[in-house]
């Protein structure tokens, strides 16, 4: 018997499963069809458990490294690796369990399986027929594979794979430098792991971040021991004794490269060539993705698609946002995808954030004149308190209008703190309006404040030279 | 290959129609042009051609069901090439006698178009979240929107006091009103059908109407004998050419001529610039009763037509209104209304004003009726009541009763049009 359903998702990642509740919530009969776990890439193999990597590795590094310096010894610091995977797991399985939960307390029918387009109005799973009124496709994306590098997820690692060892690999080698290379670099090498990237681009997070916060990234890790090649590909391996013999061209110049793993991080693909969507009539772009409108409606006109399987940027939070939103299209609202950012996360030591423009994306909007300014953590009181001065809060302006266009921070907690930039951003808010909010003392919320202040030319803990303040700047 | 044909666009704001009937059925062969059924949008039922030929293959739809722009309706095998792109027709009066059914506008090939409305705010366009979405919700294009903060900031006040749909004119407006539930007694004999398709777009623009617009209703009744004298000599003249003379013409020409002399009848007021808006061009529209509700359409520049082309034109559309094939776009634009609900009965009406006109002439039953003369004789005259109903924002009292006693001037002594004529 074919089951009817309003909505059916495809796909339960952090778009799917919220599509799913907000269309339940808005009254329609509503399942999700997940294949592997709830949650997702997200939930499972990416942002929930690469954290909980993270900040297990930044406790150790601290213990090691900052403890001994506030007086306290620790001796005999040894990391189980089966315990810290065990203790990973747990957090994932806790989140996926959450979200099954939330489902069925929605009354959110959860079918398990592989869905497959039979039309635009019918899917199967497992050779069950499924029918619906409306299709959110939320398929995700998956690790790209380069020739020559094919994922075995024991020594040839994606992401997945890297999250998962059970064993401190003595060495690896990391290719490509963009947010899930160095994420993982960062765990590894904080384990002990003696940690090479090679890069194909002349920086790390070439492009994806301002420059500025990138180097400090790359400062850090190479001071902790890791190996940065830029302008490097790798071109093959071969197995030699327990050890990849990776040929790499370095700058022009072939060289070879030991080591016990290998992880592969050149960037994600839509899954647009799974579930037979051209059967369903579905459109799709020369990079994989699914074509869309700002309702993310496909060219047929039943069929949504968001998250990593509709465009850019590949992030879980502009997925959900797409999922809300294509809930409430479905249930008759007027809604588009009307947003100025979407912020953007990367969990390096110290963590890069940023909401709105980067300086070349502002002068290529048109804006001619800029007010820039950073502020550094080492003049804030938290940052000095708990040992992480290194990085600043960066804020790009309309000199016109002091409206804010771009805040980049590359520092301790910036994921926390560049939420106050997006709502910002969104609100159009002028760089007066985060100068004049009163942020608490002694925070790292501060620099905020600070870093508006900065950029108005009159911050009170830095001197800004030349003193510029004599354009009145509260007009 | 099966080819899909779509619900073209069928009109500046028509998302959606109803599928009246199917006038094909699987298996029937289709010409490229030809009509395949008749779809009913909240402002008319129009006739939906295909783009290409073929033979039909599957009705995606039944009657009954709304269809959205761009779904597809129907599939055919076997489709030949695409028909000759129909040029988007010019709104020429139409022709003496014409039934030509209404043509829709045919679908663009192959553009995804928006299915929403308004577009996506600029990045550049400064609001807050909340606000972009009440405007979206308003159906306000906020990017058209001049905002009242600073460096042109949009506040929620500003979009809140636009009337909404700016470009294309009040017909469109589409606001929240409260909808308070109605429950009627247990087991009590009632009957629910949804608000739809013309019902439902009468009912929000009245009411939006009646919000906006503080109407007042001026009446006066006028001695038409020559009036009725003057069209009765007509009759034959007007048969010979074709057609059927009415009054409604007549007084729409006498309309015409008294809003040259008090401009603020033939305007508009735009609530979001705060402007006065002039209107140099005479688009009549008047009210017609059809079997789906009330529904008006426009003589365009009636200023510079004939009162037998405005015969003309009033009954072919008139006709078409009645068979529900009106165009959308014959049912737009109009600068003054006029309700004639004379021929049914009634001495006087309050109606309501056609936003975003500022008036509407009310024209009441001819009666007989005695009355004492200017010089102290019993006559019996033809007596003819008219109202107009104005935008009190816009228009004051007495000017209207000028315009009352103006225009009842004009049609108590028709011989006054010819000094009026052009």
């Amino acid at each position: 018997m074919a089951q009817n359903f309003d909505v059916v998702v495809i796909g339960a990642g952090p778009g799917g499963y919220v599509a799913a509740i907000r269309s339940a919530q808005l009254g329609m009969k509503t399942a999700v069809v997940e294949r592997e776990f709830l949650g997702g890439v997200c939930l499972n193999v990416g942002c929930i458990p690469s954290k909980a990597m993270i900040s297990a590795t930044h406790f150790l590094h601290k213990a090691q490294h900052d403890a001994e310096t506030m007086g306290i010894t620790i001796k005999n610091i040894s990391v189980d690796m089966k315990k810290l995977v065990g203790w990973k797991q747990s957090v994932c399985d806790k989140m996926s369990g959450g979200v099954g939960q939330l489902l069925k307390g929605n009354n959110v029918t959860i079918i398990k399986g592989e869905a497959t387009f039979k039309t635009a109005k019918e899917i199967t799973v497992g050779g069950e027929t499924i029918t619906a009124k409306n299709f959110i496709l939320a398929t995700g994306s998956r690790p790209i594979e380069i020739p020559g590098f094919k994922f075995d997820e024991k020594d040839i690692l994606s992401s997945t794979g890297a999250l998962a060892l059970e064993q401190i690999p003595k060495s690896i080698v990391v290719i490509g430098g963009g947010y899930i290379g160095l994420e993982i670099s960062g765990i590894l090498s904080k384990l002990g792991t003696q940690v090479t990237v090679i890069e194909a681009s002349p920086a790390l997070l070439n492009g994806v971040v301002d420059p500025e916060c990138a180097q400090v990234v790359q400062r850090k890790l190479v001071k902790q021991g890791v190996k940065v090649l830029t302008n490097a590909k790798a071109k093959g391996q071969k197995k030699s004794g327990k050890e990849f013999e990776i040929t790499i061209d370095n700058n022009g110049k072939e060289e070879t490269l030991k080591a016990e793993k290998i992880l592969v991080t050149v960037g994600r693909r839509p899954n647009s060539d799974q579930a037979n969507l051209k059967t369903a009539g579905l459109q799709i772009d020369d990079k994989g993705f699914v074509k869309v409108d700002a309702q993310r409606r496909t060219n047929v006109p039943n069929i949504f698609a968001i998250g990593d399987i509709a465009c850019q940027p590949m992030l879980a939070h502009k997925a959900s946002h797409e999922g809300v939103l294509v809930a409430e299209v479905i249930s008759g609202k007027n809604r588009v995808y009307d947003v100025k950012t979407v912020p953007a996360v990367v969990f390096t030591d110290p963590e890069i954030a940023s909401a709105g423009l980067m300086e070349s994306e502002a002068k290529a909007k048109g804006y001619t004149d800029l007010k820039i300014a950073k502020f550094p953590f080492a003049a804030n009181g938290r940052a000095v308190s708990i040992m992480e001065t290194d990085g600043f809060v960066k804020m790009i302006a309309d000199a016109k209008t002091n409206i804010l266009l771009g805040v980049h921070i590359v520092g301790p907690e910036a994921s926390n703190l560049i939420s106050e930039a997006a709502l910002a951003i969104e609100m159009g808010s002028r760089l007066e309006d985060l100068a004049l909010t009163i942020h608490p003392h002694p925070t790292l919320g501060e620099t905020m404040m600070e870093a508006a202040e900065a950029t108005l030319g009159h911050a009170i803990h830095i001197i800004q030279r030349p003193l510029n303040r004599g354009k009145d700047t509260h007009p | 290959m099966a080819t899909e044909v779509k619900l073209p666009e069928l009109g500046e704001g028509v998302t959606e129609g109803e599928l009246v009937k199917w006038l094909v059925k699987p298996g029937d062969t289709v010409k490229p042009d030809q009509t395949i059924a008749e779809v009913m949008t909240d402002k008319a039922t129009v006739e939906v051609p295909s783009p290409i030929g073929g033979v039909v293959k599957e009705l995606k739809f039944k009657a009954g069901d709304v269809i959205k722009v761009e779904n597809t309706m129907l599939t055919l095998d076997g489709a030949s090439s695409a028909a000759t792109p129909v040029k988007h027709e010019e709104k020429k009066p139409a022709p003496a006698g014409a039934t030509a059914a209404a043509k829709p506008i045919p679908a663009p090939v192959a553009t995804t178009s928006a299915t929403y409305y308004p577009p996506v705010a600029d990045s550049k366009v400064l609001a807050t979240p909340s606000t972009r979405r009440l405007a979206r919700e308003m159906g306000v294009d906020i990017n058209q929107m001049k905002g009242s903060g600073l460096a042109g900031r949009v506040t929620r006040e500003d979009v809140m006091t636009t009337t909404g749909g700016g470009m294309s004119g009040g017909m469109d407006i589409v606001r929240e009103m409260p909808r308070p539930a109605y429950q009627g007694p247990a087991g009590a004999a009632e009957e629910r059908i949804p608000l739809r398709g013309i019902r439902k777009k009468i009912a929000e623009n009245l009411q939006m109407a009646k919000q906006i617009i503080p109407h007042f209703t001026l009446m006066d009744e006028a001695d038409v004998t020559e009036l009725v004298k003057m069209r009765e000599s007509l009759k034959d003249y007007a048969e010979k050419n074709g057609t059927k003379i009415t009054y409604l013409p007549i007084v729409m020409k006498a309309l015409i001529a008294t809003c040259r002399q008090y401009p603020m009848f033939n305007a508009s007021i735009d609530d979001a610039a705060q402007e006065i808006v002039y209107k140099k061009y005479f688009n009549i529209g008047f009210a017609a009763d059809t079997p789906n509700g009330l529904v008006v359409p426009v003589i365009k520049n009636a200023d510079q037509k004939s009162i037998l082309e405005l015969s003309r034109e009033i009954l072919d559309l008139s006709k078409r209104a009645r068979d529900g094939k009106l165009k959308p776009d014959e049912m737009k634009g109009a600068t003054i209304t006029i309700t004639n609900i004379g021929s049914v009965g009634g001495t006087y009406a309050t109606p309501i004003i056609n936003h975003p006109e500022v008036a509407i002439l009310g024209m009441y039953k001819i009666s007989d009726k005695v009355v004492l003369g200017s010089d102290g004789e019993i006559d019996v005259i033809k007596s003819m009541n008219y109202t107009i109903t104005a935008d009190h924002r816009l228009i004051d009292g007495a000017v209207a009763a000028n315009f009352l006693k103006e225009f009842i001037g004009r049609v108590q002594n028709p011989g006054r049009l010819m000094m009026d004529m052009y």
